[in-house]
């Protein structure tokens, strides 16, 4: 067990570094542009340019910055640690640029998060339960819908009908806390709800198909022989067995969302990691790419993990092979 | 890299002479005196980020946005301006120093006296002395510290030297006592003042900036003011030694610039800014629709910020808005640039046909019509010449809508266009390569230029770039023709157009901002790996030089000159547009105010409920 | 189509004159929703085609011309359906329905040929991985799993920007370049699709060939290229059809999702998702901007989805998670 879970987290940091190498690469190898340019002013100077260079270690082979890199964030840098180097779009430190960002993407994985949860295993469940009726079509179809339509086109379509249209909710971007609740709500309700309904056509669809699957095998045939209500079989036994491979992709997909919700980001101008990497990444900000794809990463490492352990506590019939 | 969007009236300069009593009223609707009050705090939202080029670091920041900030609120310099709008805004007025001097020895030498009174702001709390001003010169030239405008200071004797680590201090520079400090140049240079009123030139006190030195922007968080205003928490810094530096609370760089009123600053030593408002708080905001929204209800003042087009309509059309909406001059020429080097644009008839063919109405009709701005007939933007060149436009077509005749007739005796057709009907007019942006408007412009182009027979093949800069600025990429490029002044001296857009000799392999190669060599083609025809590229290297010794007003003359040479003799451009710039105020401002140096609301002149 | 004599999973044929596609078509002509699914493309692919052409003869509009005049105020805003422009103007004061029509043939290219190339990619290395097993298997699952772990926004950002910049656009090997535009859009989705399809392809591949007609075959005498070829690919048809249906939209999506951030096919080339980075700037206007090509984008993807499940219902198959 212990084993096997120190080979998972093996595997998944190697992974983590190949990802950053990649990213690495191809930002640094294939660059639109020079970032040095960004801080040479309007009428840069081949000087200039050549001490920027040196600066930001420009100047040497790829393999030596990515050197730098990697010792920088394992050793930490000015900042502390870890080191996540200035970002090349305001030379602001790309660690405080994730501290400023987390909690917003934070809050908007959570809250979606909770709503496809809850909604999504919901809904596969009345589905399964009431198979084949309209209520199961209606679910299906709603899911299907759900799977069909781009993040982008129900962000715009809900800001413009809720929002503007109907005036029930605050506008896009973003409200910290500090400027009420109410206000912050407002502005959340609307990307909670686009971003969860992609997940909650998801895991309806997955929760259904689990649930039925569970229902035809033998042991739920016995519990109904047994006279149990159905109530009682069906939440009972089948849900439980039914439910952990959503507790698998659950933990993933919030994990991949951390730096992920570019778009659900972009259509509600939150601005959070997501955009960051984003901006960084068409702006040629290598620093503040590299930064939000650690922090992905990172999550990514954590929840696999977690699934994991939490995986082998449910169902310790996992045969680790 | 300033913000787009400015308004150019082209007054005459007569008249702008004449209008410095109302140059305070320039704006379209400016309040009454009377309702001006002392106090409050200016809210001012920005849009994403505050996109500082050195993290408004005096030193090295060459955004227009923060020239506007540092200009109005922390820095002041030996000369300044008037943080006013349209021609009185770009005059120059004696600041720290006693008067404007005049430049003596043939030009080559200007003395100045510095007022008594003038003290930094807590923690450090001293008189500023000539000394500072070295300081703050020298931190500019070495190249250390993370200059962006170094160039314009060259002329200083020794500059070079020290810049290049070979001499202790920079020779040209003298400061025989704490009040008086002499500069020395090498060559005349027509500008120098307006140089000086830069805020890199600012005076800064060493015991601070030494624990910046070799760290670009990062003595912005601990700026040390001699303006009305200083970053709240700096009196609560420790400065009795490095180690002990932390910056203040009132700027992150990344939300928020927080200013409070400097108690060691003396009114009666500066002319000019007013500091109407005790504390200027700018905020950054992830939603420009979110920031009309807050402007509208007056948790916001005004922004920095691209404006929603349904907002801009609002105000601009409804009766009871028009009032808090305010235009000025952007002094920025937004315009399309063609490569001399590169088919067809390598043939002068091909940019004159160019130059008829374009609608400009329509391309700026795509940015949001009459409102954005002016049309452009020529390079520079009329302000930045009293309005001299106001009737001149030597592609004149009927309603600014491009003429297929005109271009046509322009066309003719092309190597590109057989016999007497007036297309472009050779190979090289087809699938030209066109670098865009993924700008909102950028869509709209490549699809007029289209739409244009195909009636002289040319046809683009577009290619679309996030962030097209990077790739026009490199000569080697070999970019025909772009429609993305803006440029703005520095400063009101049309040098700041020329000097950089059109000297063939500042040609460089990256960043290079002639992007049309106007003066440049077969010899740097070959060493810039530029694959194009680089014989007879015509130059205007010697005119440039002559202009920029000159002194006004014959500087001004020169540079008219050398635009009507550039357009009809050159062609390197299509200039469409001289973009405004246009404020929303909420109903708290009583009073707005233009800094027409740095395009940006003059923050000292504004006042607030 | 081959005739095979069963499908994954599936029950066995009962006679050999009642083939896997008599089978196939019984279950999937009740299917009405996969037969509207299907009708739906039918219709789609005739747009695709005919439809941008027909609507510019109809409207008199053709494709790339701006009506500045009739179709912008004097602020530049854009104006909505009217009896001559059924819907309204899209951002750059062309015609929407032009555009929109025409964008269905960017959509449809897209999605199918980057499906394609992605369905044969994966396809040749599952097979070879779930054939051979071994070190192969593992270095190619690997390799699937670290794609499928990248930050596939910001890689293809990286990768679009980097060819963009470049006249000649990314050079491959020698004269091979993918110029950017459609191409690179498909080479971009291509990257990141064919792993989930070669995961699949591999699973359904060990399975296959445990089973005993392959078992038999070999011990015939049968080559490793005979096995493949004539026993396991013909099994796999039926997944593959069911993948490829569902990964159009999935690239469709992927296309217009880019297209949207503003690195998609080229300005004057239209595109449901380029229409929609348009709607952006207006979204609290122009309605009609996001509605139109968000609802074409959204019936397109439905449509293929509904084929898909049904296929999926009607071939059996289920995946092996």
């Amino acid at each position: 067990m212990l084993l096997y879970l120190a080979r998972r987290l093996l595997w998944t940091i190697l992974v983590v570094l190949v990802v950053m190498f990649v990213t690495f690469l191809v930002f640094f190898k294939l660059p639109n542009g020079d970032p040095a340019l960004r801080f040479a002013g309007k009428s840069p100077t081949t000087a200039s340019l050549a001490e920027i260079h040196k600066r930001l270690h420009l100047d040497k082979p790829f393999y030596v910055e990515y050197g730098y890199f990697v010792k920088n964030f394992a050793v930490g840098d000015d900042q502390g640690w870890p080191g996540l180097g200035y970002s090349y779009g305001n030379y602001v430190s790309v660690r405080s640029e994730i501290l400023e960002r987390a909690p917003r993407t934070l809050f908007l994985v959570a809250g979606a998060a909770t709503l496809w949860l809850i909604f999504g295993v919901a809904i596969g469940v009345l589905s399964a339960v009431k198979r084949r009726t309209w209520i199961d079509r209606v679910a299906m179809g709603f899911a299907l819908f759900g799977i069909s339509a781009p993040v982008f086109w129900l962000g715009l379509m809900s800001l413009f009908v809720v929002w503007k249209k109907l005036g029930l909710t605050g506008g896009s971007g973003y409200v910290p806390l500090s400027d009420g609740i109410g206000a912050w709500f407002s502005h959340m309700i609307l990307p909670w709800t686009v971003l969860a309904l992609l997940y909650i056509a998801i895991y309806a669809r997955l929760t259904r198909n689990n649930l039925l699957e569970t229902l035809g095998e033998d042991y739920i045939r016995t519990a109904r022989a047994k006279g149990l209500s159905e109530r009682t079989v069906i939440f009972k036994h089948g849900l439980r067995a039914s439910l952990s491979p959503i507790a698998t992709i659950f933990g993933l997909d919030i994990a991949l969302l951390v730096g992920g919700a570019i778009i659900t980001e972009s259509v509600f101008n939150i601005q959070g990691l997501g955009w960051l990497a984003f901006n960084g990444a068409i702006t040629q900000d290598l620093p503040s790419v590299l930064g939000v794809v650690i922090c992905t990463a990172t999550a990514v490492a954590v929840m696999n993990l977690v699934v994991d352990v939490v995986y082998a506590f449910l169902d310790p019939r996992v045969r680790y092979a | 890299m300033k913000k787009p969007f400015g308004r150019l009236v082209a007054l005459a300069g007569v008249v702008a002479a004449i209008v410095v009593a109302t140059a305070a009223g320039a704006t379209a609707h400016s309040n009454k005196a009377s309702s001006i009050k002392s106090g409050g705090t200016l809210n001012v939202g920005w849009e994403q980020s505050f996109g500082f080029t050195d993290n408004m670091d005096p030193t090295g920041e060459y955004l227009g946005d923060a020239f506007g900030i540092l200009d109005n609120l922390l820095v002041r310099t030996l000369v300044g301006y008037t943080h006013n709008a349209d021609g009185p805004g770009n005059a120059i007025v004696a600041d720290i120093a006693t008067t404007v001097p005049k430049p003596t020895n043939g030009g080559l030498t200007y003395t100045f006296k510095i007022k008594q009174g003038v003290k930094f702001s807590p923690p450090v709390n001293r008189q500023v002395t000539s000394a500072d001003f070295v300081t703050a010169l020298e931190r500019e030239a070495n190249p250390k510290d993370g200059a962006q405008y170094a160039f314009y200071y060259k002329p200083i004797k020794g500059w070079d030297a020290y810049a290049a680590g070979k001499a202790k201090s920079i020779s040209g520079i003298k400061t025989p006592d704490a009040s008086t400090i002499v500069f020395t140049l090498t060559t005349p240079t027509g500008d120098f003042l307006k140089r000086l009123a830069m805020p890199a030139a600012g005076p800064m006190p060493v015991e601070v900036t030494k624990c910046f030195e070799g760290q670009p922007g990062k003595y912005t968080a601990d700026l040390i003011s001699t303006a009305g205003y200083m970053i709240k928490g700096i009196d609560e810094v420790d400065i009795s030694s490095c180690a002990n530096i932390k910056p203040a609370a009132g700027y992150d760089g990344q939300t928020i610039l927080d200013v409070v009123r400097n108690p060691n600053y003396v009114k009666s030593t500066d002319p000019t800014r007013k500091n109407y408002v005790d504390e200027v708080k700018f905020m950054v905001n992830a939603s420009n629709v979110d920031i009309y929204n807050k402007i509208e209800s007056g948790q916001l003042d005004m922004a920095t910020s691209s404006i929603p087009p349904a907002v801009l309509k609002k105000y601009a059309t409804s009766s009871s808005k028009k009032q808090y909406f305010h235009q000025n001059s952007g002094d920025r020429t937004w315009y399309i640039t063609m490569n001399l080097t590169q088919a067809p644009f390598d043939d002068i008839h091909v940019r004159r046909a160019m130059n008829y063919i374009v609608d400009k109405d329509a391309l700026r009709q795509g940015w949001g019509g009459p409102t954005v701005g002016d049309i452009a007939n020529h390079l520079v933007p009329d302000a930045l010449f009293g309005g001299q060149l106001k009737s001149y436009n030597p592609y004149k077509t009927p309603g600014n809508h491009g003429s297929a005749a005109l271009a046509m007739k322009a066309m003719k005796g092309s190597k590109y266009s057989t016999g007497n057709s007036g297309m472009c009907d050779a190979a090289a007019c087809k699938n030209v390569l066109l670098v865009s942006d993924t700008r909102g408007v950028d869509p709209g412009m490549v699809a007029t230029l289209q739409q244009d182009a195909k009636k002289i027979g040319i046809t683009f093949k577009v290619r679309q770039i996030n962030g097209a800069y990077p790739t026009i600025q490199t000569p080697s990429k070999n970019v025909p023709i772009s429609e993305r490029p803006g440029w703005g002044k520095d400063y009101a001296d049309a040098l700041t157009f020329f000097l950089p857009l059109f000297d063939g000799r500042t040609i460089i392999a990256n960043g290079n901002t002639n992007y049309s190669l106007v003066g440049v060599t077969p010899a740097q083609c070959k060493t810039l790996k530029i694959g194009g025809n680089c014989t007879g590229v015509p130059s205007v290297d010697t005119q440039l030089d002559k202009c920029s010794v000159q002194i006004d007003p014959a500087r001004t003359t020169c540079y008219e000159n050398l635009d009507k040479y550039l357009m009809t003799n050159v062609v390197p451009w299509v200039p469409w547009m001289w973009s405004k710039v246009t404020r929303i105020t909420s109903s708290n401002v009583t009073h707005y105010q233009f800094d027409q140096f740095a395009t940006t609301p003059a923050y000292a002149m504004i006042s607030v409920k | 189509m081959t005739a095979a004599p069963t499908t994954v999973g599936g029950v066995a044929p009962q006679t050999v004159t009642r083939s896997g596609f008599e089978l196939f078509w019984l279950r999937f002509k009740e299917d009405r929703a996969a037969l509207l699914g299907a009708g739906t493309i039918g219709v789609l692919i005739v747009i695709a085609i005919f439809g941008g052409p027909i609507a510019s003869a109809v409207t008199g509009h053709p494709n790339t011309e701006q009506y500045q005049q009739i179709m912008q105020d004097s602020f530049g805003l854009p104006k909505g359906p009217t009896s001559a422009f059924w819907f309204g103007s899209d951002g750059e004061a062309r015609d929407l329905f032009v555009r929109t029509m025409y964008g269905a043939r960017t959509s449809l290219i897209v999605g199918v040929v980057a499906s394609g190339i992605a369905v044969l990619i994966g396809l040749v290395v599952g097979m070879i991985a779930g054939f051979y097993r071994g070190i192969v298997d593992t270095i190619l699952s690997r390799t699937g799993d670290v794609m499928l772990a990248m930050p596939q926004l910001l890689i293809s950002i990286g990768i679009v920007a980097a060819c963009s910049s470049n006249k000649n656009g990314c050079v491959i090997a020698g004269p091979i370049a993918i110029q950017p535009g459609l191409a690179l859009v498909i080479a971009v989705i291509v990257i990141f699709s064919w792993p989930y399809i070669a995961r699949l392809v591999r699973g359904f591949t060990l399975s296959i060939r445990e089973k005993e007609f392959v078992e038999a075959s070999r011990s015939l005498g049968a080559s490793d290229t005979r096995i493949i070829f004539r026993e396991i690919l013909p099994n796999l048809s039926g997944p593959i059809i069911v993948y490829t249906t569902l990964l159009i939209p999935q690239s469709i999506l992927f296309e217009a999702a880019l297209s949207y951030l503003g690195l998609g096919v080229p300005p004057d080339t239209a595109s449901w998702g380029g229409l929609l980075n348009d709607a952006q700037r207006y979204y609290d206007t122009a309605w009609w901007l996001m509605f139109f090509p968000g609802l074409f984008l959204v019936i397109t993807t439905l449509a293929f989805n509904l084929l898909g499940d049904g296929l999926r219902d009607a071939l059996d198959v289920r995946a092996e998670r």
